[in-house]
């Protein structure tokens, strides 16, 4: 089975160079793990990034011939919120403006790509 | 610009200002849709915290989409997945001078 503290430790390995949170949310925007600096401001990025998430990606399946969405990118005056899929679970990236976007993408890329295996086993253990 | 499918500047309902769609990408990316849920997304993401929303990138399989909160205008830039994203905030930025324009001729007409 999946053990928090690690999925924590993982999330705090990304929290660095300008990244202000991390967060794995489910999609209904509860969080399952984070790392923040202020709870309240995960518990408001996740809301807010699964509902984004949510009305693009039924936006896109309606609009762009039943395409997934794959990845998005808010930005902010004050501000880029980067976000992703894993599995069934969303992966959100907050960040200051001096973080460039690029690194921010390939940041939440390199996170994705490392959780994915993990989290695939975590859903199939699940659905079995 | 390589990969650009469409460009479009609408209102916040969504009715179109000015358009440009290339003759290979589907009609229904002029949708008024497209745009009405920018507007209420970008309204969202502005309670991030983070200040004003200024523009979201969503990329999918086959496009992605780059839009931008010109307020009251949205511009919209539908491009190949692979497009160069940095380009198309480019673009955004520099399309402002255009919506700008727009903005206060706009504001201009309310007043009166």
């Amino acid at each position: 089975m999946l053990k928090p503290k690690a999925i924590s430790q993982v999330l705090k390995q990304a929290t660095t160079g300008g990244v202000k949170a991390t967060l794995l949310l489910n999609s209904e925007g509860s969080p399952l793990a984070f790392v923040s600096d202020s709870d309240y401001d995960a518990r408001v990025y996740a809301a807010i990034a699964s509902n984004i998430w949510s009305t693009f990606d039924k936006n896109g399946k309606n609009l762009m011939r039943e395409d997934n969405l794959k990845f998005m990118l808010v930005e902010c005056e004050k501000g880029n919120v980067a976000i992703t899929m894993v599995s069934n679970m969303l992966l959100c990236l907050v960040a200051t403006p001096d973080v460039e976007l690029g690194i921010l993408k390939a940041k939440t890329d390199a996170l994705a790509k490392h959780l994915e295996e993990p989290f695939q086993r975590v859903t199939a253990y699940t659905q079995a | 610009m390589e990969g650009l499918k469409a460009v479009t500047v609408t209102d916040r309902d969504g009715v179109i200002l000015i358009k440009s769609v290339s003759n290979d990408v589907s009609q229904r990316v002029l949708e008024p849709a497209l745009s009405t849920t920018f507007a209420v997304i970008s309204d969202q993401a502005s309670k991030l915290g983070l200040k004003k929303n200024k523009s979201i990138v969503s990329l999918f399989g086959i496009f992605q989409i780059v839009q931008f909160n010109h307020t009251p205008l949205i511009t919209t830039l539908v491009a190949d997945s692979d497009s160069n994203t940095g380009v198309l905030l480019d673009l955004g930025d520099e399309l402002k001078e255009i919506t700008d324009i727009i903005s206060s001729a706009l504001s201009d007409r309310q007043v009166i």
